[in-house]
């Protein structure tokens, strides 16, 4: 099996090839490969197989979002498939972060694998009183300048989405679907935010990180002293490794962080759709969702609803939740909100580049 | 017809990509094709990020092009003699070109950066107390970080074509203006200069086509604002929103112009100084 997967994280990398592999050869005799690979690589790749009518190169893809809506667009996934998944019965089902991706229902053309949720990761020793809303931040961007910034791809559009829902009370004003009218209105507030504070960004908002990863090095150098991340437990992880100091610490704002899931899809052109389904299905299994979920892991969120499992192995997933730098999980779901329709972080994104990132003053 | 063989499968290829750039860049293959338009077209040129992409990566190109060919001609001057100094020295010159680009532009991050070496040096030396008071020298508006990076890395394949320039024509053409007279500032101007210029010229030329398109280094040392533009491809390319993704065929095509420029200079002065000679 073929898995294209986004391959820049090591510890990712090792659950999956270390520990899921193994199994994979050892119970189904499934020789797990993965290539390098992730949201519009994703998308070019299967357009260019089906252009060329090649054979498929990937029996399974990692996706979720904008990455999912496209795909669906151009009719480029197999399924529905994923409900007919034995270990789909124990999914949280209830969760619309679980069952919807990006406002669009996930309708059987992928299984869920993971959620995170969004926070902003600081220095406890640096900022001892860290703001908890965007108001306060704005108020400690001006009082600190050039100590804040927020990268150019995928988290640095999820942190200006926040910014979106708090600057609109929340995010019930864009929901079901993409509405013009609403986003012109609702994004001219969140401009604003942002003109009123970019000029004490970090390089007064002349120029960004590209990627979050440029965003931790800065952070982890003492050049900022904010970082970001899609996960809430990748402040552990990444202290762990040694890549961020050992006294950052995640908050959740308390306008509301933004949670959503990640996905399995299987390509249409995929050579051996039913191995995908091996796959998908261990990796939604008890144990491979609770290794997981381990902090010296991964410390990706279950997409399993807790009580359905069997209490036996309900108790080991209540025990993993250790680490005293992970934020409570009551905390985590008083605040969460789900993602909007994938057509808001488009046009965020593409008016961000426009109007502010290329007009520095 | 060997020859024509050979040139099809070199060309081959590269012709199939360009003829699918432009079927994309019209909307008719590719990621969110949706129809023969001019629409990709129109997007691009009336975008000024268009521009100013393009304007700063030829900066960045000739800048580095520039400096490197001048650090090429110092070495190669310098270091001419058969001493065993200036063979070390030749030799140490061309270690850059066996560092991959990424890795010489993650270097740069480690030496340049507001938090990297030189800024801890300063730091260690009271002569700053933040990383903000370091100049910024990566990530910045005129691209020096990205310049001393590029020119370091290009530097020593000029500096080859230096070493054998002045060990085959230089000598001679140095004696010749001598015996006639010539003090050592002029014999420099007439005969050792030109003799280099000539001979770097096309090699120049192709440094700078191969800058202008170079994607890791810029990924890695530009600033998002003016974008250049490798980056700006890459961006519209994997954007997203699929509708926008026609637009990177054009700018590739744009790209591709530029090297155009770059080759049809290289045959003009290679014609030239062969008929010169």
């Amino acid at each position: 099996m073929q898995w294209r997967m986004w391959r820049g994280d090591p510890s990712i990398n090792d659950y999956v090839d270390r520990w899921a592999a193994p199994r994979l050869l050892r119970e189904y005799g499934i020789t797990l490969r993965t290539i390098d690979g992730q949201g519009p690589a994703i998308v070019n790749q299967l357009v260019v197989e089906r252009d060329a009518r090649a054979r498929g190169s990937a029996d399974l893809v990692w996706i979720n979002g904008e990455t999912f809506n496209n795909l669906r667009k151009e009719n480029l996934l197999y399924g529905p498939w994923a409900h007919r998944l034995p270990a789909a019965r124990y999914v949280d089902s209830l969760s619309p972060i679980v069952m919807r991706d990006f406002e669009q229902p996930t309708s059987g053309f992928e299984s869920p694998w993971g959620r995170v949720q969004f926070t902003l990761i600081y220095d406890s020793a640096r900022v001892p009183a860290p703001p908890r809303t965007i108001a306060e931040l704005a108020r400690w961007i001006r009082a600190n300048p050039g100590r804040f910034t927020h990268d150019q791809q995928f988290t640095g559009m999820t942190f200006l989405k926040s910014v979106l829902y708090a600057e609109n009370g929340g995010r019930r004003s864009f929901e079901n679907g993409f509405s013009e009218k609403r986003y012109a209105e609702g994004s001219q507030r969140l401009w604003a935010w942002l003109n009123g504070v970019r000029p004490y960004f970090w390089r007064r908002g002349e120029t960004y990180p590209a990627g979050v990863a440029d965003l931790h090095r800065l952070f982890a150098n003492g050049e900022v002293d904010f970082t970001m991340s899609y996960n809430e437990n990748e402040v552990i992880t990444k202290v762990r490794q040694g890549v961020l100091p050992r006294t950052s610490r995640a908050l959740v704002l308390r306008d509301g962080s933004i949670a959503n899931a990640h996905f399995v899809g299987i390509p249409f052109n995929a050579p051996n759709p039913a191995g995908s389904m091996v796959v998908a299905n261990f990796l939604l299994s008890a144990a491979a969702q609770l290794e997981k979920l381990r902090p010296e892991v991964w410390a990706d969120g279950t997409v399993l609803d807790v009580r359905k499992l069997p209490p036996e192995l309900a108790v080991m997933f209540r025990g993993v939740d250790t680490d005293p730098r992970a934020i409570p999980r009551d905390t985590l779901r008083r605040y969460e909100v789900s993602e909007l329709a994938a057509e808001y972080t488009q046009r965020i994104s593409r008016d961000w580049k426009a109007r502010i990132r290329a007009n520095p003053r | 017809m060997r020859g024509l063989l050979v040139a099809i499968l070199v060309a081959g290829p590269v012709l199939a990509g360009i003829a699918y750039s432009m079927l994309g860049a019209l909307g008719v293959v590719g990621p969110g094709a949706s129809g023969v338009s001019l629409r990709h077209l129109q997007v691009v040129l009336a975008d000024s990020a268009t521009w100013w992409g393009l304007l700063w990566t030829v900066w960045i190109a000739l800048a580095s092009t520039l400096l490197a060919t001048i650090l090429a001609m110092g070495t190669a001057v310098a270091f001419r003699a058969e001493r065993g100094v200036d063979r070390f020295a030749r030799l140490v010159a061309v270690v850059p070109l066996a560092v991959p680009h990424v890795v010489a532009a993650l270097g740069a991050v480690l030496v340049l950066s507001q938090s990297g070496l030189l800024a801890r040096l300063a730091f260690a030396a009271n002569l700053q107390t933040s990383p903000a008071d370091m100049p910024p020298l990566i990530y910045d508006r005129y691209g020096i970080g990205l310049i001393l990076a590029l020119s370091w890395k290009e530097f020593p394949f000029l500096a080859l074509i230096a070493f054998s320039v002045i060990a085959r024509r230089g000598a001679l053409l140095e004696e010749t203006a001598r015996s006639l007279g010539a003090g050592p500032l002029q014999t420099f101007r007439v005969a050792t200069l030109p003799a280099l210029w000539r001979g770097l010229l096309p090699s120049m030329i192709a440094v700078f086509t191969f800058v202008a398109g170079n994607y890791e280094v810029a990924a890695l040392l530009a600033p998002s604002s003016p974008l250049a533009l490798p980056l700006l491809t890459m961006e519209r390319y994997t954007d997203s929103a699929l509708d926008v993704r026609g637009e990177a065929f054009v700018l590739v095509l744009l790209a591709m112009a530029v090297s155009l420029c770059g080759v049809a200079a290289h045959e003009w002065t290679a014609n030239k100084f062969e008929a010169a000679e």
